[in-house]
């Protein structure tokens, strides 16, 4: 039987969005708030910084840290302990690591679905595209920091054991 | 007495935290490798008195590097960073031979605690 896939319930987009205040807290030892979650209607991050993380398993994904420039570099500044004035390569491993445990503890609460996830990516430039699951609308998490505005980009199908409407055949290739 | 430590991580962010939680208990003889294939060079010429490591990184994982240092020190505290925090992940490393578990995010005073205790600094 062939795989089939369909996109996962709201519910699944929780542990996304308090992985992601508990990683700010205690990494970057800040307090940020979250706006209102919406689904996107395009691909395209709100900022020029993504980091991007690949989940596959019983669900597959993609998960985008999209930043400002300007929250990437205050992000680095409380983490690393030293300021930066451009983006550069410890800055990127920053957003990477930011990324990495956001999707991480995120994955710990999804026990269910069995995911590992890839290491980390970093894309920088206006107006980049992520390449999410065919049929997956992304959600988008908005957050206000003491730096600027960040989002959170959740695109996850669930496999399914048969077809049913509406689900794709394969994910396509999670790409950026 | 002076420790001999092997940190490994693919991140120079997380490298660089946990370095500056091991100079704040006085530990400054540090050894790092930036993926899995690389730290078990590092251990298989040099002797460490504990190996820190995470566990998603390219080439050899931690969970593999682990099982890799094993096979021939069943002594030298192995502790893994991870944000594997599955219980099934946490019961593979305990199979494996972990001697501690530290759940990515973390405080920084919860890793300069279990580094402390390990080299026997009060924190």
């Amino acid at each position: 039987m062939s795989q089939k896939y369909t996109p996962v319930n709201v519910e699944y987009i929780n542990p996304f969005l308090t992985s992601t205040l508990s990683v700010f807290r205690t990494m970057l030892n800040t307090e940020i708030e979250r706006g209102q979650l919406y689904l996107k209607g395009h691909h395209k991050p709100d900022h020029e910084v993504s980091g991007i993380i690949g989940m596959s398993g019983k669900a597959v994904g993609t998960v985008v840290l999209s930043l400002s420039k300007e929250v990437a570099l205050g992000a680095a500044e409380a983490m690393l302990g030293e300021k930066h004035d451009e983006i550069n390569a410890d800055v990127v491993d920053v957003v990477g690591e930011l990324t990495n445990m956001i999707a991480g503890s995120a994955k710990a609460k999804l026990e269910q679905f069995a995911m590992s996830i890839s290491l980390p990516n970093v894309v920088l430039g206006k107006n980049h595209t992520v390449a999410f699951p065919t049929g997956v609308t992304p959600f988008g998490i908005p957050f206000t920091t003491k730096w600027g505005e960040v989002c959170i980009d959740v695109g996850l199908c669930e496999k399914m054991a048969s077809t049913e409407a509406g689900a794709a055949e394969t994910p396509e290739e999670v790409s950026v | 007495m002076s420790h001999k430590v092997l940190v490994a991580d693919d991140s120079g962010t997380m490298r660089k935290i946990i370095i500056r939680s091991l100079n704040a208990v006085n530990v400054t003889d540090i050894t790092e490798a930036g993926n899995g294939d690389e730290a078990w060079d590092c251990f298989q010429q040099d002797t460490f008195d504990i190996v820190l490591t995470d566990w998603n990184m390219p080439g050899k994982t931690g969970l593999e590097l682990l099982k890799c240092i094993r096979e021939v020190n069943k002594d030298v505290p192995v502790i893994l960073i991870t944000t594997e925090a599955e219980k099934s992940r946490v019961l593979q490393a305990i199979q494996a031979g972990v001697s501690d578990y530290l759940v990515k995010p973390f405080e920084a005073d919860a890793l300069r605690a279990k580094l402390g205790k390990l080299v026997g600094v009060a924190t």
